[in-house]
């Protein structure tokens, strides 16, 4: 029999069930035999009397038409022909044959129900232990027609082995087995071939009822012989789905009556308060405990009984669903805690300590007596079960937590002093015990501080009254525990290694947000010494205390503990350094997330650097892992924000050493949280950190990033080369997107006078001076020319576009300096230039043959257009100035127009704020601003521009203008940015609960919320597509001289001729223009006036060239904000509803009302009816989109209807 | 939780699993990732050596004794400690069935009292009886503890 079942699994997988050869053919002994298979079966429940056999038939008559079937279906027939064969010779020769063959599922299942009806003979029952049963347990699953015959195996067995099985099978029917395979050899769906068997198949909704009412009968059987049994049976139950509420409730009467049962054999029994049986068992139940415990077998037969069952009780009570308003529900768990079985005291702790979460104070007072100082908590302090300790310490924890108990002193207390003996006692133990046993508790102990860190450390402060424990405890208790750190760091034990370390990161996590929660403090805790916020965490991260609270604990973290405090950091840390070296890829990771997390702004990183540099030289780390990792940076960002440039720092080695293994999502994610929270410091080298990208992998010295390397790395691994792409590709658009913001450096609030740059023709010369103006914008334009023609074909693409991008939102020299690349690009000479810095990859530098023109040349033609425009303002200033005229009104909305113009298609390329942004550069400023007033035309924001949604730059300029102004407070850090990281902290949870800032990162890159672009959704929007060039083929050939004209670089390009008077006025322009926007929404007069002075002032500016420095960046960008957008907003309130009929777009959330019915002809549109009340959401192309007060007929709420359908009010 | 207990052969093929909590469509996602992770570190490691890992919140712990591996997949109070305890157990109950560290045909042979072994240690994704004597008796349908 051995030699039989010694086959691997695979080759009873693989092997050929042929059909047993029958033997005799006979039809009435195979009746006679099926009978005889079922009639022990007809016994019990006659339905099922004939089902087996009649399945055959079924089975064997429609083999031909089932060919999915087959193998089903010939072991099925296979049994059938061995069913002719009388039983007893059956079960002999069988045995034999099973030398040779392997055993099929089907076989087995007939000897089943054979055995089952031999029962009385001794060999059935070895067969079935030795043979049947175990050789079954290796199919995935068991097939419901079993179950007839494993019913009355229950009944009639008596051999505690078989019966053992059929409890095992039973459970394993009663639970979902088509949904919960076994492993081993997959077996089919038996219901569903069940009923493709619509004749006879046997579902298991057919026999779990049987079974049910089987267990539950057995369960509720008090004989003393059976209560083996009866354990079996009700654990078998447990295993029922539980979504049946009516024999859940049957479950519940069985454990309750169980416990209500065994209270009632408790010797000393007073019923007539709730509490007192509980506390006289209290008073009791210790004695019989010992008895239990460590008499095992001495203690008398009925209280044996007695804990078996309520052992049995409280462990399907425990598999049983939470009950948590139910007061008899948290009194039978609450009883089973002085219970004898170790076991069932575990299961008891568990769950109170999980209604103890939800309810802490009705667990904490039926728990009252139990928790005093000789209660039956105690003991279970000295209870070998470490999982039992550990729930304990959990329970403490939550109830000596939870507020509601603030009145209750004396119970919290009580708790913690528990918690107190749970963190000390067993240290004793620890020696006395066994190696392994010794390892565990040092787990037990990590696990638990770290379930308890905040606790420990908060308690000295927060909930206990006296003064004596608040100084003394907190040292002991902490130098305690870091000693059981450091020495679970030495434990050789990965788990242990891991789990530590995993402590040391949640310590991190608490001392950052303690950081965040200092800065927002103004005491003196700010500048206590570092470490001294370990112990702040404490009652930060109860966030929930008052003030007061906090105040004090911060002035109790003296100077004098913090020495020691940090010292111990200190030596903890190094050990936790050493830990890098184990060779466990995921150790490593959680050390190194936890020296991440330790790490603190003010601490030199170079050693960190150092090691994460060389764990990511490591091949084994999997890319999960380094995203997990760089997920942390990013948490970690979020914590403290001043990190952000170490953290960028590290994010570089990162895209260094592993790009392949990146997700460029997620570092793209990072570095968007960094630029923005980097503040006007860090801004350079977040932005310094994305370009390294460009450089990848590894540069050689002044080499080109792209092509060639890709290639080597694609060649080798396609998977890689084709992560890193996307990760240059990211960076490109990252840059093209970004650069702007991180350099400060907008054409439409441009401090340098843009004169100056036109001055100077020789382009290095233009690039020399810009890149000293500003590094930061130089650096990424010099990367992104490099990527735009020495890249693959993608990065080359995204990096045009990026280019323009900049072009268009940067002011001079910058955008000219990029128009004169693009223009060489597109001409194809760029090689010359700039060849001696990179080697040619092949592929033609240029735009021919390469399709790059396409992309091109609309872009240019913007610039051109921009440029073109730009020269005809300056002539006609020009002429109006020496004419001495005024500004016709014609000649002003011809300007006004080119202005609106040009605004559509460069809002095409990228985001502008439509309002400020000034497409013929600073001079028109003015004269269009005097248009605008003339004709109250109001000047769109911008901000609820469609576009903005899309082009991921929305909540760039949102963070920019909003704490802009304070950032250049000079405070270097923004106040409002931190306050929303620090609440925003508090609302995460972060200090609130220990919801793992990891799971909430996830959750927010999974998200809606997320803001990281998809680079491949980006490239599609940006990239200018056909219709677009259709749209620039129509405008352009109504302008074909502009066209020709700027073909030869444009008039304004540095040789035009007006480029020193222009400097000049537009140098006053740039001076002067937010000043004069302020004075605008006065009045017609007003702006008048100003138009005169201007004029006037601009005459005695006139001539002298001046070569004044740049203003600051910062220059007055607080006023020039606020003189700027609140006049805006006013004046567009006030002069809404005139009647021009230019695109307008407002800020705030407009009203109107349907003017006509109309009938929604797409999806996004929204079908009205007249004299409906709407809001108006935005404009886009002649049509608004509302939103209705109520939902129409169809439905809908919200969509697009034209402007012309709706009376604004 | 522990959200999944799987026995693997050496190469990779699943001799047991008992999954709980975990959806059916993301189980398979786990057996692979499971038997990667053994194929790519349990290479050379001594027996009932503990290896960890773990996957955004869930940990795994994973050993190998004989030609068997053994991974254990928790969450919540289920973390890296609780389930070297849990594996620690039974590893310990596998031996004893099997004498020693069991080659796989070994392993098959006693594929039945395995079963009910796992059955009495893990029940419903809970850990239950850690007590050898105990498991020993209760998987001869004896109380567990006898008078």
């Amino acid at each position: 029999m051995a030699e039989a079942s010694g086959k691997t699994l695979m080759d009873l997988i693989s092997a050929d069930p042929t059909p047993i050869p029958a033997k005799s053919s006979s039809s009435a002994s195979a009746s006679a035999s099926a009978s005889s298979t079922a009639s022990p079966a007809a016994a019990s429940a006659g339905s099922h009397l004939q089902q087996p056999m009649s399945t055959k038939t079924t089975l064997g008559e429609k083999k031909s038409k089932r060919a999915t079937l087959t193998q089903i279906q010939n072991d099925t027939i296979s049994v059938a022909k061995a069913a002719l064969n009388p039983v007893k010779a059956n079960i002999m020769p069988q045995r034999q044959r099973q030398k040779k063959k392997p055993v099929s599922y089907t076989q087995l299942a007939r000897s089943i129900h054979e055995l089952a009806a031999t029962l009385d003979q001794k060999s059935s029952q070895k067969q079935l232990v030795n043979h049947v049963f175990p050789k079954l347990a290796v199919y995935n699953s068991v097939d419901p027609s079993l179950a007839p015959s494993l019913l009355m195996l229950n009944q009639q067995c008596e051999d505690r082995n078989v019966l053992r099985y059929v409890y095992y099978y039973l459970a394993r029917i009663l639970s979902d087995t088509g949904m919960s395979p076994g492993g081993g050899i997959p077996t089919p769906n038996w219901d569903a071939l069940a009923d493709i068997d619509a004749g006879g198949g046997v579902t298991r909704a057919d026999v779990v009822p049987r079974i049910v009412n089987q267990l539950t009968s057995e369960a509720s059987n008090s004989e003393t012989e059976f209560h083996a049994r009866r354990l079996q049976a009700l654990k078998a139950l447990t295993y029922s789905p539980s979504g049946n509420s009516e024999l859940l409730s049957k479950l519940y009467e069985i454990v309750f009556g169980l416990l209500d049962k065994s209270k009632a054999d408790v010797p000393v029994r007073c019923r007539s308060t709730d509490y007192v049986p509980c506390r006289f068992q209290v008073a009791d139940v210790p004695n019989k405990r010992k008895k239990g415990v460590f008499g095992t077998k001495g203690g008398d037969k009925e209280s044996i009984i007695r804990s078996n069952l309520q052992y049995a009780a409280m462990s399907a009570l425990r598999r049983l669903p939470l009950d948590p308003g139910n007061p008899l529900f948290l009194h039978r768990a609450a009883q089973g805690v002085s219970f004898a079985d170790p076991v069932a005291v575990r299961h008891s702790l568990e769950i109170l300590s999980e209604l103890a979460a939800r309810d802490p104070y009705s667990v904490a007072m039926t728990l009252e007596k139990l928790a005093s100082p000789a209660g039956a908590l105690q003991d279970i302090l000295h209870l070998n079960d470490v999982l039992a300790r550990v729930a304990l310490a959990r329970l403490c924890h939550s109830i000596s937590r939870a507020r509601a108990l603030d009145e209750r002193p004396d119970i919290r207390s009580h708790f913690n002093s528990i918690l107190y003996q749970l963190l000390l006692d067993p240290s004793e133990r620890v020696l006395s015990d066994q190696h392994f046993i010794a390892s565990f508790r040092t787990d037990e102990r990590a696990s638990g501080w770290y379930r308890l860190t905040r606790e420990i450390l908060k308690l000295p402060e927060a909930p206990s009254k006296d003064k004596s424990n608040k100084t003394k405890r907190p040292q002991p208790l902490i130098k305690l525990v870091m000693r059981r750190l450091e020495s679970s760091f030495r434990s050789f034990s990965r788990p242990v290694l891991h789990a530590a370390a995993r402590v040391v990161q949640e310590m991190g996590k608490s001392r950052a947000a303690a950081f965040a929660m200092g800065l927002q403090d103004i005491d003196e805790s700010v500048h206590v010494n570092a470490f001294s916020d370990v112990l702040d965490d404490a009652e930060t991260n109860d966030s929930s205390h008052p003030e007061g609270i906090r105040r004090t604990s911060s002035i109790s973290a003296g100077p004098g503990r913090n020495e020691t405090i940090a010292s111990l950091l200190a030596s903890l840390m190094e050990v936790v350094r050493t830990t890098v070296a184990c060779e466990c890829v995921y150790v490593r990771g959680m050390v190194v997330k936890a020296l991440i997390w330790m790490q603190s702004p003010h601490e030199s990183l170079d050693e960190l650097k150092s090691i994460i540099a060389s764990e990511l030289s490591d091949p084994a780390w999997p890319a999960a892992l380094v995203n997990d990792v760089l997920l942390t940076l990013h948490a970690r960002f979020k914590a403290t924000p001043d990190m952000a440039v170490i953290l960028l720092e590290i994010a570089r080695i990162f895209a260094t050493k592993v790009p392949g293994k990146i997700d460029a999502d997620v570092l793209q994610l990072l570095w968007k949280t960094c630029l923005i929270g980097a503040g006007p410091d860090g801004k350079h080298t977040a932005l310094e950190a994305v370009t390294i990208v460009l450089d990848l992998p590894p540069p050689q010295p002044g080499s080109m990033s792209g092509l060639t390397s890709l290639d080597r790395v694609s060649a080798s691994d396609p998977k890689s080369a084709l992560a890193l792409q996307k990760l240059v590709q990211a960076a490109v658009w990252f840059l093209g997107e970004n650069a702007n913001y991180a350099a400060s450096e907008y054409a439409w609030e441009s401090a340098t006078p843009p004169g100056t740059a036109l001055m100077m023709l020789d382009a290095d010369k233009m690039v020399a001076a810009a890149s000293s103006r500003n590094p930061t914008l130089a650096g990424a334009l010099t990367r992104l020319q490099r990527c735009a023609f020495s890249g693959s074909w993608e990065v080359r693409i995204v990096a045009v576009q990026a280019l323009t991008t900049i072009a268009i939102r940067s002011g001079e020299p910058f955008r000219l300096q990029i128009y004169e690349f693009l223009y060489t690009l597109a001409e194809g000479g760029v090689q010359s230039q700039l060849s001696e810095m990179h080697l040619s990859n092949g592929e033609d530098q240029g735009v021919s043959g390469t399709g790059l023109g396409v992309l091109i040349t609309p872009m240019l033609k913007v610039l051109d257009e921009m440029y073109v425009g730009q020269d005809e303002l300056i002539k006609d200033m020009r002429n109006h100035d020496n004419a001495n005229k005024e500004w016709k009104d014609e000649e002003l909305k011809k300007l006004y127009e080119t202005h609106e113009r040009l605004l559509d298609f460069v809002s095409l390329f990228c985001y502008i704020p439509k309002a400020k942004y000034l497409p013929l550069g600073p001079i028109s400023a003015k004269l269009i601003d005097t248009y605008r007033t003339k004709h109250n035309i109001t000047a769109s924001s911008g901000s609820t521009d469609p576009t903005v949604l899309a082009t991921g730059i929305s909540d760039l300029i949102y963070e920019s203008t909003q704490p802009a102004p304070a950032a250049s407070n000079s405070s270097g850090l923004d106040d409002d940015l931190v306050n929303a990281w620090a609440a925003n902290l508090g609302d995460d949870g972060l200090l609130g609960n220990n919801a793992p800032a990891m799971s909430r990162v996830n959750e927010f890159i999974a998200g809606v919320g997320t803001d990281a672009p998809d680079v491949d959704e980006e490239n599609v929007f940006s990239r200018p597509s056909v219709g677009y060039d259709d749209m620039w083929a129509k405008t352009l050939l109504e302008n074909n001289e502009l066209e020709e004209d700027d073909a030869r670089s444009g008039s304004s390009s540095p040789d035009s001729t007006g480029s020193v008077e222009s400097s000049i006025s537009s140098h006053f322009g740039g001076m002067n223009y937010p000043s004069l926007f302020s004075s605008k929404p006065s009045s017609q007069a007003t702006a008048k006036s100003s138009g005169s002075k201007y004029q006037s002032t601009y005459e005695g500016y006139g001539s002298p060239i001046r070569e004044e420095p740049p203003p600051p960046y910062s220059y007055s960008e607080p006023q020039s904000r606020e003189s700027f957008e609140n006049p805006m907003a006013e004046s567009s309130s006030r002069s809404y509803g005139s009647d021009d009929d230019e695109p307008r777009k407002s800020t705030g959330t407009r009203f109107g009302t349907a003017l006509y019915d109309f009938t929604a002809g797409g999806d996004d549109e929204l079908n009205l009816t007249t004299e409906e009340e709407l809001e108006i959401e935005y404009e886009v192309d002649g049509w608004f989109y509302v939103k209705k007060k109520r939902p129409g007929r169809d439905g809908k709420m919200a969509g697009l209807v034209p402007v012309l359908y709706v009376n604004q009010s | 939780m522990i959200l999944a207990v799987l026995f693997a052969n050496s190469v990779g093929n699943v001799l047991i699993e008992r999954f709980n909590g975990v959806p059916a469509e993301e189980r398979l996602t786990w057996r692979s990732f499971l038997v990667k992770l053994g194929a790519e570190n349990l290479k050379g490691v001594k027996n009932e050596e503990l290896l960890v890992a773990c996957h955004k919140s869930v940990y795994i712990v994973y050993t190998m004794l004989g030609d068997v591996c053994i991974f254990l997949v928790g969450k919540d109070e289920y973390d890296e400690l609780a389930l070297a305890e849990a594996i620690f157990i039974i590893t310990g109950a596998v031996k004893d069935i099997c004498g020693k560290p069991p080659t796989e045909r070994v392993f098959l042979d006693k594929y039945g009292r395995i079963c009910l072994c796992l059955d009495e240690i893990v029940w419903n994704g809970l850990l239950e009886n850690t007590d050898k004597d105990r498991i020993k008796r209760l998987i001869r349908l004896k109380p567990p503890s006898e008078f």
